[in-house]
């Protein structure tokens, strides 16, 4: 029999996976698609055009990256000179070199005191943000019995919470539940830089820049770098390759991966007073039995799908029910004949462009633009002219497109999962048709280059690949959803009720991105377990 | 003639702090810039025989203690319970909850069976967090920096209070604390004009919408009143609000404070770093051994004081904080009652809370204008009119309408507010004549306070009605400075003791009686 089940072979699950064969598990990967990585994966969108499919970045915890080798195993990782860029549509573009003396020149032309105000900020943001990097890096601790263990995590974060001094700690405590466009005021006075810094709070999340709490989410996705535009970086081949990576560690540690295989069931053992999660059943009516199971699948459709609710507690179901999982963010990918020429960049030349396009590239007509994107999803729409992020992978990354030509990855936001009287599959061209306009009125030309298009809305995040309301973090990054109540209150520590069923994906704590944090802190908790129910 | 204490500004804060102070044995001065005492707890006769509460209109939030450490009741004050909720909605069709849980029981099955049931366990639920709350609202906010232990053993018990809550309550405890109205309520509810009301409480007097996180907090703020002990009743002051702080003031005076009206502070007098007495703008000098100054951080730090005198750091954090005043208020004097189409005629709907907040979609559109820059056009309304129950503050057979109007930002995009004023009150009329048409007819004064006024008029600067918002990075130890929150400031002597401190507005008193017992030493 095999030790362990993974249920999903996303970035999380694939990390659990291999930890858990180092630790000598026998462990058995079912991916229902065809191939693993989750939202780590790269497509061919036209003939000789490969694109990221989902994410664009990725931010794998260095630890990880040592221990699992993936750079031996052909991680390649790009980091553009260029953090962000945010081209305005008759003014000039700023452009947030990645150097900080170079980002505070660009900066200059737009406003003196930003560029005096921009380091500092940066500085205290890598400072503050180091304190939940820790906390990001430890399992959330139990609150009726908190062990030995949890103690000291306790008592080190703490003393890294007072290392930081009085303004620093004063600064986190109030950054965290602020809404970001606030945040972005108290340190900076032009639009476009704003905006620019507060788009890294709003990605994935029910949030405009106005939202209070959106700052947390900047400061968790910015945790992992420490920077608040920089948050990750790129993968050479786009993120399936970090998918081959990971996979290919797996198996090196010994873990049988089997993609088409969709999980239909978690099999309950039923002898004892109380279930225990025994194995799964896949669609095919094929029973696989483990000793434990492990799902990377987010926790709605773990705990709610995949098990008969009649093993969980009413109030548990009504909880879980309550996760807050509405997506809003919609993915496009383009193909393109050309770089796209925006026309704030049209003084520099053609490496010029390319640079200052290697990285994020952030449209938003100021705060307001966005926010005013943001209204038309709560009330069950989307915006003629929605946010956009995008990169252009294929500038670092020439082996991406055909010579000369360009894949550009779009995420585009407002897109709520619930559209009040239609759906997606009804609005999908119309969607993808707002976002090449609105492309078009930073960059002219865009409309006429592309060549191909992709387009993947909440509802298809949900179908195709497994995020239960579209959610792209497993359930919406918010104060009452991360730490000791990601997913629920209670069941932070990586189990659920059912013994031997542990929760690995986003879904659970940190659940911040691709970093693989919440695979590894669940491998560790699961190896706890297992070595502690071993000893009894 | 010197005194131990001054207080600048005769609200009910000041008042309450004085009158802790005096009965401790000090001698106290309060000075009031306007003619009248309250501050925001105000009555006036601002037309022949109407006497309106001009700002603040209903109480609640009135900590117990000072009712009975003050004998509030001896001195005149005596509260009239406001019974219920009546919503009327564009359908024809209403929402009136009222006191008597059994018959809103009811009323809330006419709209859905499983909201009906649902309603028991969220009314429990409120006042197990208002209840973990309420000492909280006693204590002088710790500062989590701080080395002290006195300090960490604060902090302990409220993760030991934390760790006592069952299971399901700390779950929601988590939850008002980060999440917004709306979706807590959704949560529990599913009737769209039930949330809408409910959630109502989550914005007043703040710039945030029902789904904007955080609103839930300023929900159970609003939950934490107690009349009688009873949690979250509401009710009026005889004689209007003003009666409050009439009462506060004659409680004051007895136990022998002196208070001065229509004597405007010009300047903290500061002398070697200590706070020595004020200045008024005739030229009057007072000395003190200490200024406690219950008027907002942005008067007292930016206004009151020589900038040379505070650190620079916390001169950034005072012009930091934040106040967005987002409401107005427009008092009405009637010839008659308004007629609401969805329940014709007088009756006890009348005498509670009368709701403009149809659905959660409404207030949330009305907030959207605001965000931009332009009073809501269809706005969320909380009226009342306090006549039903106490007739003395009109002419016989005349009543008064008293609406809280939100939401109308400080800062407009286009305009002042003095142009804007009477398009404000015209868009409030005619809000509500959709549902009580016959309103036109009736009106014989009416009075249209924009936040401007607001500012100008009670000193509440941007006009926000708690002397700053309620949200989450401006609360507790951070309320309203962060390491500033004990009631003392960096200069020696000088005290605040206004809804900008903890634990913030309302008609509350906690702030006044918070710090004088921090001054006098004394645990709460």
């Amino acid at each position: 029999m095999r030790d362990v089940i993974v249920i999903g072979g996303g970035v999380n699950g694939l990390v659990t996976a291999t930890l858990l064969a180092k630790a000598g598990l026998k462990t058995l990967v079912l991916e229902r698609g065809d191939r693993v990585g989750g939202c780590a994966r790269t497509g061919e969108i036209a003939p000789g055009f490969r694109c990221p499919t989902l994410a664009h970045a990725a931010a794998i915890d260095p630890s990880l990256l040592r221990s699992l080798g993936l750079v031996r195993h052909g991680l390649r990782i790009v980091r553009p000179a260029v953090d962000a860029c945010a081209p305005t549509r008759d003014g000039p573009t700023l452009v947030l070199w990645h150097d900080a003396a170079r980002a505070t020149e660009a900066i200059r032309a737009f406003s003196a005191k930003d560029a005096e105000q921009y380091p500092r900020f940066v500085n205290s943001f890598a400072r503050v943000t180091a304190v939940l990097r820790a906390v990001c890096a430890s399992e959330p601790p139990s609150i009726d019995d908190p062990t030995a263990l949890d103690l000291i995590e306790m008592l080190k974060t703490g003393r890294k919470f007072r290392a930081l001094g009085r303004a620093d700690a004063y600064r986190l405590l109030r950054w965290m539940p602020m809404a970001v466009a606030d945040l972005a005021g108290e340190w900076c006075e032009s639009e476009p830089l704003r905006a620019t810094i507060a788009a890294g709070g709003l990605l994935g999340s029910f949030l405009g820049p106005w939202s209070a709490g959106s700052a947390a989410i900047l400061l968790l996705l910015g945790a992992e770098e420490g920077h608040p535009v920089a948050n990750g970086w790129f993968i050479a081949g786009g993120p399936g390759a970090l998918a081959d990576a990971l996979a290919a560690a797996a198996r090196q540690a010994g873990v049988d991966i089997r993609t088409g295989a969709d999980v239909a069931r978690i099999n309950i053992r039923d002898e004892e007073a109380q279930g225990a999660a025994g194995g799964v059943t896949l669609s095919n009516g094929e029973e696989i039995a483990a000793r434990a199971v492990v799902s990377n699948a987010d926790p709605k459709r773990t705990l709610l799908g995949l098990l008969d609710p009649i093993h969980l507690a009413p109030e548990l179901v009504r909880r879980a029910r309550n996760i807050r999982t509405h997506g809003t963010l919609a993915k496009i990918n383009y193909a393109s004949s050309s770089l796209p020429e925006f026309k704030g960049l049209s003084a520099l030349d053609a490496d010029g462009q390319a640079a200052a396009l290697s990285g994020r590239i952030r449209l938003a007509a100021g705060i307001d633009g966005i926010e005013r994107a943001f209204d038309a999803a709560k009330y069950g729409g989307f915006a003629e002219e929605p946010w956009i992020e995008l990169t252009i992978p294929s500038i670092a990354d020439p082996g991406l497109a055909p010579r000369g030509r360009h894949v550009v990855s779009t995420y585009v936001q407002y897109t709520p999962y619930h559209l009040r009287g239609t759906n997606w599959d009804a609005e999908r061209d119309r969607l993808a048709d707002a976002a090449t306009r609105t492309i078009a009125q930073y960059a002219p030309g865009f409309a006429a280059s592309v060549l191909a298009r992709e387009v993947i809305t909440p509802l298809d995040l949900e179908r195709t690949y497994g995020l239960t309301g579209g959610h792209v973090f497993h359930g919406e990054l918010a104060l009452d959803q991360w730490f000791v109540t990601r997913p629920l209150l209670g069941w932070a520590r990586y189990g659920t009720p059912i013994r031997n069923l542990y929760l690995c994906g986003s879904g659970t704590h940190p659940g911040t991105g691709l970093n693989g944090r919440s695979g590894a802190l669940a491998a560790r908790a699961i190896i706890q377990a297992i070595r502690g129910s071993q000893a009894r | 003639m010197k005194y131990d204490a001054i207080v600048i500004g005769g609200g009910h804060n000041g008042l309450t702090a004085a009158a802790y102070l005096a009965r401790a044995g000090r001698k106290v001065l309060v000075v009031e810039r306007r003619h009248v005492l309250g501050g925001a707890a105000v009555t006036e006769e601002v037309f022949p025989g109407f006497r309106f509460s001009v700002c603040s209109y209903v109480v609640s939030l009135l900590r117990p203690e000072i009712i009975r450490d003050l004998e509030l009741p001896r001195h005149g004050l005596e509260i009239l319970p406001l019974d219920g909720t009546f919503t009327p909605m564009p359908n024809g069709d209403h929402l009136w909850r009222v006191n008597d849980h059994a018959k809103t029981q009811r009323e809330i099955s006419r709209h859905s069976k499983v909201d009906a049931e649902a309603y028991d366990e969220y009314g429990k639920a409120m006042v197990e967090m208002a209840r973990f709350v309420k000492p909280i609202l006693n204590m002088t906010p710790p500062d989590p920096m701080s080395l002290d232990p006195r300090e960490l053993m604060k902090l302990l018990f409220l993760g030991r209070r934390f760790r006592g809550l069952a299971d399901v309550d700390r779950y929601n405890q988590i939850q008002l604390m980060t999440m917004s109205a709306a979706d807590f309520l959704d949560q529990w509810f599913e009737t769209d004009v039930l949330k809408a009301t409910m959630a109502a409480s989550g914005i007043i007097g703040t710039f945030l919408g029902v789904r904007s996180p955080g609103t839930a907090y300023v929900l159970l703020h609003h939950y934490m009143g107690e009349i009688d002990g009873a949690f979250r009743s509401w009710g009026f002051a005889r004689g209007g609000t003003g009666a409050i702080s009439e009462a506060i003031a004659a409680a004051a005076r007895e136990a022998g404070v002196e208070i001065r009206t229509a004597a405007p502070v010009a300047r903290i007098a500061v002398k070697g770093g200590r706070a020595a007495g004020v200045v008024l703008t005739n030229g009057d000098e007072m000395t003190a051994d200490m200024v406690i100054s219950s008027v907002d951080p942005n008067l007292t730090f930016l206004r009151f004081i020589d900038s040379r005198e505070l650190p620079g750091e916390f001169l950034d954090e005072v012009r930091r904080y934040k106040f967005r005043g987002s409401s107005g208020k427009v008092n009405l004097a009637l010839d008659a009652l308004p007629d609401f189409t969805c329940m014709p005629g007088g009756g006890p709907h009348l005498r509670g809370a009368i709701s403009i907040s149809p659905g959660v979609d409404y207030m949330e559109r009305a907030y959207d204008q605001a965000k931009y820059g332009e009073f809501s056009r269809r706005p969320y309304m909380d009226m009342v009119i306090p006549t039903l129950t106490d007739p003395s503050v009109a002419p016989p057979g005349k009543h008064i309408l008293s609406c809280f109007v939100q939401y109308a930002p400080y800062k407009l995009a286009s305009g002042t507010w003095d142009d804007q004023r009477e398009a404000f009150g015209d868009t409030v009329i005619d809000t509500i004549a959709e549902y009580a048409p016959n309103i036109r007819d009736i009106i014989l004064h009416r009075q249209v306070l924009t936040p401007l006024d607001l500012e100008r008029d009670f000193g509440l600067t941007e006009g926000n009605i708690f002397q700053g918002e309620l949200t989450l990075e401006q609360l507790f130890f951070a309320r309203p400075v962060p390491g500033w929150a004990q009631y003392s400031t960096p200069v020696r002597n000088l005290w605040m003791c206004g809804s900008a401190t903890h634990p913030g507005g309302g008609i509350m008193g906690a702030p006044g009686r918070n710090c004088a017992l921090r001054i006098l030493g004394q645990k709460a």
